[in-house]
């Protein structure tokens, strides 16, 4: 392994441990809810990082449609599978959230019900890439990506647009919303974070991407020579 | 559900999934490398 990725690793592993320290020790405990609003430090920053990399899915995609490059095509493929385990973590971590505080563990709110979507949109998405076996794949694959990211703004405007059962938003929401100035940089350290392990989780497969496409290729030359033989 | 033991299952479950789609990477890395040594050797032969 080379230097550079070797830095970007141990960083990270620092990141994300000061990131914990700043959640768990550092951030103040919310008068009301107490200690499990520290869930959310998780919570909104593994959301965003999904939203992230959604949208560079959804850019790959539009690349690869545009000019059929298969790089585009492998950023495509990891940045939706990395995106997924990022929608689960706020699938998971949301309902054990809402437990001790609503008294219920799901409803069926515009947000969370958006949320789910989202997170099937993709499933979805990946279950194309994995069993479809014919040339149009990563066609069909960039298509789904388009039609698949209108759902993104969508889950982000549910809790302006409608009641819900969801917080409403504590950020950007409006003059009587806002977040204490002190909850901030946990917030920010723990997205810087997750952000970093992110870019790892698609760096790792978008080379197992290249890698698989490499094995094909091979596979294909092979059995040519076996059938010419 | 109580609120410390919520947020400890949550920082769990979050790291177990984290850890569990590592080890799978991990374990697709190591198959497909094993898969491109036999395809060299079959080539070679």
């Amino acid at each position: 392994m080379k230097l550079l990725p070797k830095v970007f690793i141990a960083f990270t592993v620092a990141a994300l441990a000061y990131a914990a320290y700043q959640a768990l020790v550092v951030a103040p405990t919310e008068q009301t809810m107490g200690n499990v609003q520290r869930i959310f430090y998780y919570h909104v920053p593994s959301a965003w990082t999904a939203f992230l990399l959604f949208f560079v899915n959804f850019l790959a995609s539009a690349v690869y449609l545009w000019k059929r490059n298969t790089a585009a095509d492998a950023v495509a493929a990891a940045t939706a599978e990395v995106g997924v385990v990022f929608c689960t973590v706020v699938l998971i971590t949301g309902p054990i959230w809402a437990r001790p505080v609503w008294g219920i563990w799901w409803t069926w709110d515009a947000r969370l019900t958006t949320t789910l979507v989202l997170w099937l949109i993709y499933v979805s998405y990946l279950v194309l890439r994995r069993y479809s076996t014919g040339s149009q794949t990563a066609l069909l694959a960039a298509a789904l990506s388009i039609f698949g990211f209108v759902d993104v703004p969508i889950v982000y405007m549910t809790i302006r647009w409608f009641r819900t059962q969801h917080p409403s938003p504590v950020i950007g929401g409006g003059s009587n919303s806002g977040l204490d100035p002190s909850m901030w940089p946990p917030l920010l350290w723990n997205w810087l974070a997750f952000s970093m392990l992110a870019i790892i989780l698609v760096a790792v497969r978008y080379r197992l991407q290249r890698m698989e496409e490499d094995v094909e290729q091979q596979h294909a030359q092979v059995a040519l020579r076996g059938g010419t033989a | 559900m109580k609120g410390d033991v919520a947020l400890k299952a949550a920082y769990i479950v979050t790291w177990v999934i984290q850890l569990s789609y590592m080890g799978y990477l991990w374990s697709r890395f190591r198959r497909l490398r094993e898969e491109q040594k036999d395809l060299k050797r079959e080539v070679g032969l």
